[in-house]
């Protein structure tokens, strides 16, 4: 997952209220953003460390000369 | 006025004109009874009430009445009346049962034959009723207020979205008064994949907001929530069925917010980017 350029993908920001839409102003806009890049960030690490443990698990199997099936036919 | 029949050269009375005239605008007085009822030939173009605390019956027999005759019938009493076929034939397209303050009429199709004709009488209490639908077009945030109140303990919330955004997660939180809540969120659900080589669970508790994390994938669900809201202040709890595209995945579970409040509405956001969709909302009658 790219890092995703929020401000450009939304120079605005829309609310919906009570029904009624209303561009956010500065101060909501900035919060939304900030909130954006902190998930994004969060899931970025969340996806390097599944990732990491894939390989790992991999490696493991391979050393140990057995399938997925056969490691959770072990674990049963 | 019991129907009669009248010769030549009668002259009638100003009392059996007003009683004719009563009949005829449907303006007579009731003949009154407090117990079961056999009709008699007297009956025909008259109104019958029944004022009963125990359920009774209007029983019909044949070779009184003629096709055209009618007799309304109306319970005043708390025991249901039922209009009962004696030795005639009663049909009817509706119930032959009236309760308190329901009202039919007796139409005479032959000397043995009556359709019971029963009015609409009152709109059953129970059910749903309908309280708030609000479109999302492209929106960061969704506020919704004013959906949850003392009238009903009980909601349906039908929500559904498309996320604007790869792998953005929309996120839902309730609110009281003009304050989103956002702690003590727990909540479990479980999915297994059509093909039921999957099992998927999304959960967590003390947590910030109710966050459907497997929406990531898909970028389209829907969820139907069954919101138990306590009158006043309480925790609230919901119990309901999430869909998403992701692996056809359908999942179930339950929400709980430990936290006491007098929770009125409801605000949507999302992990990343805007959202496209609609939030409907019903309330469910108390009993």
């Amino acid at each position: 997952m790219a890092k995703t350029n929020f401000r450009k993908e939304f120079p605005k920001l829309v609310k919906n209220v009570n029904g009624e839409q209303f561009e956010m102003d500065a101060e909501e806009y900035e919060a939304t953003i900030a909130l954006w890049e902190a998930n994004e960030i969060e899931a970025l690490a969340k996806q390097a460390e599944a990732q990491a443990n894939a390989t790992a698990r991999a490696a493991l199997l391979s050393k140990l000369g057995i399938t997925a099936e056969e490691a959770q036919l072990l674990l049963s | 006025m019991a129907k009669q029949t009248f010769t030549t050269g009668q002259v009638l009375t100003a009392a059996q004109l007003t009683s004719l005239q009563q009949t005829a605008m449907l303006g007579g007085a009731a003949s009154a009874k407090t117990a079961s009822y056999t009709l008699v030939a007297a009956d025909a173009g008259t109104a019958i009430s029944m004022s009963s605390a125990s359920a009774t019956t209007i029983t019909v027999n044949t070779a009184l009445f003629a096709a055209g005759d009618t007799v309304q019938i109306t319970n005043l009493g708390a025991g249901v009346c039922t209009i009962t076929a004696g030795t005639a034939t009663v049909n009817t397209s509706a119930s032959l049962a009236l309760a308190q303050y329901e009202s039919g009429t007796l139409d005479f199709t032959s000397t043995s034959a009556a359709i019971f004709i029963k009015g609409a009488g009152a709109t059953a209490s129970s059910g749903l009723t309908f309280i708030n639908r609000t479109v999302i077009t492209a929106a960061a945030t969704t506020t919704i207020d004013s959906l949850f109140s003392d009238t009903y303990e009980n909601y349906r919330l039908e929500f559904y979205c498309q996320m604007g955004t790869s792998g953005s997660i929309p996120k839902l939180n309730f609110r009281y008064g003009t304050t989103t809540h956002s702690a003590n969120y727990n909540y479990g659900f479980e999915g297994t994949s059509i093909s039921g080589t999957a099992s998927n669970v999304f959960n967590g508790s003390g947590l910030t907001s109710f966050s459907l994390e497997q929406v990531s994938s898909g970028g389209f669900a829907t969820l139907n929530l069954f919101i138990t809201r306590p009158a006043s202040s309480g925790f609230l709890f919901a119990n309901g069925f999430f869909n998403t595209p992701y692996k056809g995945i359908t999942y179930g579970g339950g929400l709980q917010i430990a936290s006491a409040q007098a929770w009125s509405g409801i605000v949507i956001t999302t992990s990343a980017g805007t959202l496209t969709g609609g939030v409907t909302v019903y309330g469910m009658a108390k009993s």
